[in-house]
Formats: C-alpha cells, structure tokens, sequence
C-alpha cells in the first residue's frame, strides 16, 4: 500500500471507528475523548513458545523485570493451546478465531488418502498445467500458483472489511499471505527457494564426514587443487528443462596458502571470509533458461580451512527485493523492507536447527546465526512501532521457539542428550532467550501510550523429549496394521511394505492417526459408521493405557477423537485420533513419514530436545496483558474474539471465542 | 518417428500375443506399449512423490 493509499485507508478507519464506538458496549478504558475509540490501538507481541512454568520461574528469581511490570499493572493467564499443540495449527487457531474444524490445519502434515503420503499442510504449490515443449525445454504458457491452506476469514481480514488497519509481522500459517490490502508479511510456513522447509550446503574435504543427503541439508564433498575448491551451489528445481534438473550455481573458494582466509568467487561478485566468520547475505541468481532466472539469498559461513575445508551455505531464502514467490501484502511491502533493512531472512523458521542437529554447526555457530535472527526482529519491530499510529500491529519472533527445541538437553539432567560439558557453556541458553524476550518487552513498555492494548502471548509451551514413541510400530505390533514382508519392518518409508487391504489404522504427521476407512483412503477396509467409530475408541482407549516399560509412565496422556473436540466444516479432513503426549514423550523421529523402527520407544538422541507435542492441559502458552483479564481460563481463539470486540466488531459465526476483557 | 526392436523372452511373447487380442488391442505391440505408458506415469508420479519427500526433510520435526 502507498503512503497515500494508507492516509486514505487510516481516515477511513478512523470515521468507522467512531462510529462503532457509538453505544458500544467498549470498556471505559478504550474509549477516547468524547466517547470515540479514534484512538484505540491494538499491540499483539507473539513470543513463539514462550511457556508460563519457565517464565514464572525466572519472574520469580527476578529476572524477568518487563513481565513483571506488565503483569502487576495488568494480568497473566496461561493461554489454552490447541489440539495438537503445533504452532501451525495453534496460530491458525488465533488467526481465525476458531479450531481445526473450522480452519482446516490438523498438523504441519496432512495426508494424501488416495496414496497415503504425506503432503504439506500450510500451503500447495501448482505448477503451470500448460506447457509448451521445445527440445530439452519445457516453456510454461500459463503461471503455477501457490496457495494457502488455511480456510476461514482471518482477524485482520475482518478488521480490513471494518476500515481498521493493520500491520501483521511473519504471523505463522500465513504463506502465502491470504489476500488483503493490510501490510502482512508471510512468516513460518515460508519455503527456502528451493520450495523446502530448508536445506542447506555444506563443502568439506574432512573424509570423517560423511557425504549425501541430511535431514535438511546435503554434505559435498570437495577437494583442494592449488589452493583452489571448485564447487556448485544447487537451486531450485528448474521445471524449464524436461529432465527438471536443479538449477546450479559454479562457485570456487581460493584458500590463502599462509593465512586462515579465503575469497568466494560467485559469478557475478567475490568476497573474503576469515575463518569463522559469516559472509552477510550474499544474492545468488540461478539461471533457468536464457531469458529466465530466479533469485535468492543466502548466508556463507567458512568454518574451517586448516586441516579441513568446511563451508557452509544456508539454505537460499526468498530474495525480498525480488520475490520469486508471494511473502507479503502488498507484494511491494517485502521490497520496502528490503529497501530499508537491506536482504533479511524471508523462510518462515529462519534458524538453521538441522544443521545444528548435523553437526554441520555447533552451539556457538547456531547461536550466532540465530543472534543474527533476533537482532533483526529488534531493528525491524523498532521500525514498525514507530510508525504504528493506529489500529492493530501483530509481532513474531520464532528464537523463543526454536532455541528451547534446540538447548532443552543442556538443562534437563535427565535428558538423554545431557552433556555437563556444553551444560556449563550452554545451560543457559534458554534462560537467555527469556531475558531476550524480556527485554524485547520492555522496549515496547517504554514507549507504548496508556490507550494501546498490550497483548503478549506465545501460542504453546514447552515440554523436555526424552523418550520417542514408534506410533506405526505400535500399531503393527497390536495387529491394527499390517505388513508385506514382516522381516522387512525396518526398511523403507513411506508405508512402502504396508499391506494395505489388510491394515486398519495407520500414522502420519506428529500426532495424527488415521482409520484406513472404506470409501475414503484408497485400499481402505473399516466400514464407515458404526466400525469405523468402534475401532477409533478402542485404539483410544488402548493408547491412553500405553506405558513405557523403561520408566513406568504413561506416553498418551489423551487420545483425542476428533469429532470430539474439533468444530466446523472441515472435520471430515481431521486425524481420527489425535495423540496428546504425557510430559517428556513425543512421536519418533521416523514414525511420522510411514517408517516402523524395531522398538515401539527408544532414547530421542537429538540435539532437538525440547518439544510440544503434548496434552493441551500440560503445555499451556502464555498470555500477559496491561488491562485485567476477566476469562479465567482463556483461549487462543479467545484472543481472536477480543481483538474484534477493542475495535466493536462483531465476531463472526465461525469463530468459537469469547472476549476476555 | 524412431524405432526400436526390444527382445522378448518367446513364451512372454506368446502370453502377450494372447492376451493383447484377449483384451481387444488391434496389436501386440499397441498392447505393450500401452503397458509400458502406464509403469511409466507411475514412475513419473513417485518422481513428485520423491520431490515432496525431500522437501519434508527440511522440518526439524522429522528425520
């Protein structure tokens, strides 16, 4: 939106407003002068994560000053989560004001029941259906399309449809930004360039390290030729070409012969690194075909020369400046922040948590890049709340998030991953990210006026993962799934040796389980009705009794029938049973994707270690605000209710909350 | 257009000149082509299959 199209847009707001203001029934405290809301603003600072038992902790020991302040001048609550408790699902909550019946995403993974694999749940990218072959290439004659998943009218859609303006900062579930005139910014959910949730690149000659495909990266191999490494950076995929190779990027790294420091050489520019330093974004152009290319950005890191090369390259983000795909509303929105702040992060979880997980980067090289995160989230809010005179700002910030999936294990003795050496170095980290959050606050609490609602919320808890629980293993060890070749239970994905007319149930996503239902998945055998509805409660009620026999306690808390607990329209989508975790429990690494590991528990021995997977009873988020708070025990989709009743407009049908003031 | 002979073992060939009248095909060769097509567009299918897969690693959720 121009400047101009904005003053419009805000002198609009301004006389509705009013106008609502009128005999509403606002708070005393929201209402101005005269008895008009003109001046009402409406502040909503997301700390992704954030959970009440730790933030009452350290509020306690007093090292949480900022909180302190808001809470003793206004209120705190924990804030229900969602079931499940994931943020895609959590935030879509909050966005619509209603719960996976209603907005459609059950988990980060949906499923394809006519082939039974796993699909993106947040958005759906189309490729252009007309093309013209020519050779080796394949010209698109009409445009792909991405689209989001989401259903349901979002709060700042509604506050557009009543002439309230509003800035929505890297909400998550919100790529491609659904469609409005506000400033939105599309936040996790974001794909790298390449169309993932992140892979990054990793050059090594260190033999010690083994080659191939990670979990979101890839390790090269290189080699030193007078002081000379040649090597490619890979792209996206280039549907140009009928083969659809990725698109490649020839780069070569030229190595001091006496000093710790080298220079890249990228087509079109070159620059030096030390050794164990970060390049800054670098823009990378892949070219398609002659008249075609695509750019990115992305990050160097020379993390070794000497004995071993080691470069990494993080995954290429969405170049703002020159978007290749839909992040922000107006399109020209992402350029103006390009235009002030230079090239930023753009993928919607910008840390690089698989690379930490790799030992591609260790805790200090995570946490760099991560500062890097957090320092840019300041400076880009200090830009928006200084320019914030009226109506709503939302505000992301995903470290809280991701630093506590990250560091769990350094402060939990009684993690698997614990190790008192990083313990003594790192312990801390999480503690610190707190004290971030803490002082992120009060900024906002130095300059934010007595007519702007404050909001802080975080969207879940969190919980330690120590133990990983084998869902499809469970159930093929119970007789509800079957398989080809039983000897073969450890090989493959993707459901490859399943049985399927013979399988009942099966596991896909992190906490959904599905019914292999006649008439809805493709092979499927349990009747609709009345069977259908038996054998989810007695896999229920079975999963709920489950105990790990290595510590004697109960993995399930609740296993949720989603009929149960979910309203809307989209029910039919949902998991059958939704798997509410007990505390320190969460689904395996490999039982997610169709794999059935040998044990039905075992050790998680990842750095990724804090989760929230959990019953929604034990993993609460958190909600501080400057007003009292009525609703003793309030809702994530309360929140939705409560923004649209500051501004006197009503909640729409759909939504299932209630204000909390 | 090119052409190109392919070896057939002489008792496949026979079941394919069976059942390609069997199953109405005006030929042998229309009824192995048409077999091969459809393998296929099912290995074309679990190429966007393997694109999708890759794509999930990148979530930190999984491995």
């Amino acid at each position: 939106m121009s400047s101009m199209d904005r003053r419009q847009f805000l002198k609009g707001g301004l006389a509705a407003a009013s106008l609502l203001a009128a005999g509403s029934s606002l708070p005393s405290f929201l209402r101005g002068s005269g008895g008009r809301a003109t001046r009402t603003k409406v502040l909503v600072l997301g700390f992704d994560g954030l959970d009440p038992r730790l933030l009452n902790r350290w509020l306690r020991e007093g090292k949480m000053p900022a909180f302190a302040r808001l809470i003793s001048a206004g209120d705190f609550r924990p804030l229900q989560t969602s079931i499940p408790p994931q943020s895609p699902v959590a935030w879509s909550n909050f966005n619509t004001g209603t719960d996976p019946g209603g907005h459609g995403i059950f988990d980060f993974m949906h499923r394809d029941p006519q082939t039974y694999i796993p699909t993106f749940s947040g958005s759906l990218s189309t490729e252009s259906k007309k093309a013209l072959k020519i050779g080796n290439l394949v010209l698109p004659l009409s445009g792909g399309e991405v689209k989001n998943l989401m259903q349901g009218r979002t709060f700042w859609q509604i506050l557009e449809e009543n002439e309230i303006p509003a800035t929505i900062f890297k909400i998550p579930s919100n790529y491609p930004p659904v469609p409005t005139k506000q400033r939105t910014i599309s936040g996790m959910g974001t794909p790298d360039l390449k169309g993932s949730y992140g892979i990054s690149c990793f050059y090594t000659t260190d033999p010690g390290i083994p080659k191939g495909e990670l979990s979101g990266g890839r390790v090269y191999e290189v080699f030193i030729i007078g002081n000379r490494v040649e090597a490619k950076l890979p792209g996206p995929i280039n549907t140009f070409k009928k083969d659809r190779p990725e698109a490649l990027i020839d780069f070569q790294v030229l190595i001091d012969p006496s000093q710790a420091v080298a220079k890249v050489v990228l087509p079109d520019q070159e620059f030096i690194l030390k050794e164990k330093e970060w390049s800054g974004w670098k823009r990378v152009h892949f070219g398609l075909i002659p008249t075609q290319s695509v750019s990115g950005i992305c990050l160097f890191y020379l993390k070794e020369i000497r004995p071993h090369f080691k470069l990494y390259v993080s995954p290429i983000n969405i170049d703002p400046g020159h978007p290749a795909l839909p992040i922000s509303t107006p399109e020209s929105y992402a350029q103006e922040l390009e235009r002030v702040f230079g090239s930023y992060f753009t993928k919607g979880l910008p840390a690089d948590t698989s690379a930490l997980d790799n030992n591609v980067l260790d805790e200090g090289e995570f946490l760099e890049q991560d500062e890097m995160i957090l320092r840019e989230s300041e400076r880009m809010f200090d830009y928006e709340f200084e320019r914030f005179d009226s109506g709503l700002l939302f505000y992301y910030v995903s470290s809280t998030d991701q630093r506590q999936h990250m560091f769990w294990r350094l402060m939990d003795e009684k993690h698997p991953e614990y190790d008192p050496q990083l313990a003594s170095r790192y312990g801390r980290t999480i503690e610190n990210i707190y004290g971030e959050a803490d002082r992120f606050l009060d900024r906002v609490l130095q300059k934010i006026d007595k007519d702007t609602v404050l909001l802080v919320m975080s969207d879940h808890g969190f919980n330690p993962f120590r133990r990983a629980f084998n869902l499809n293993t469970w159930l093929f060890e119970n007789g509800y799934h079957r398989l080809r070749n039983p000897w073969k239970q450890e090989e493959g994905s993707f459901f490859e040796n399943t049985d399927w007319p013979r399988s009942r149930a099966y596991g896909i996503g992190l906490n959904g389980l599905y019914i292999n239902q006649r008439g809805r998945e493709r092979d499927g055998i349990v009747n609709a009705g009345a069977d259908s509805e038996n054998l989810i409660r007695e896999i229920a009620a079975k999963l709920e009794q489950l105990v790990d026999p290595k510590t004697g306690e109960r993995a399930i808390l609740r296993a949720f029938v989603a009929k149960d607990v979910y309203h809307g329209p989209h029910l039919e989508h949902a998991p059958d049973i939704i798997c509410g975790f007990n505390m320190g429990y969460r689904i395996s690494w490999d039982s997610p994707l169709g794999k059935f590991p040998k044990n039905v528990f075992e050790d998680n021995r990842e750095k990724w270690s804090g989760d929230h997977m959990g019953a929604p009873e034990i993993i609460p988020g958190i909600l501080a605000a400057n007003r009292r708070v009525r609703a003793e025990s309030p809702a994530l989709y309360d929140l939705t209710a409560t923004i649209l009743d500051i501004f006197g407009i009503a909640k729409n049908k759909e939504m299932i909350g209630e204000t909390i003031f | 257009m090119g052409q190109a002979k392919v070896k057939l073992d002489k008792e496949l060939l026979e079941k394919v000149k069976k059942f390609a009248q069997l199953a109405g095909y005006s030929s042998p060769q229309e009824f192995i082509t048409h077999c091969l097509e459809k393998e296929i567009a099912k290995l074309e299918e679990s190429d966007s299959e393997e694109e999708v897969k890759k794509k999930l690693k990148g979530l930190g959720y999984i491995s």
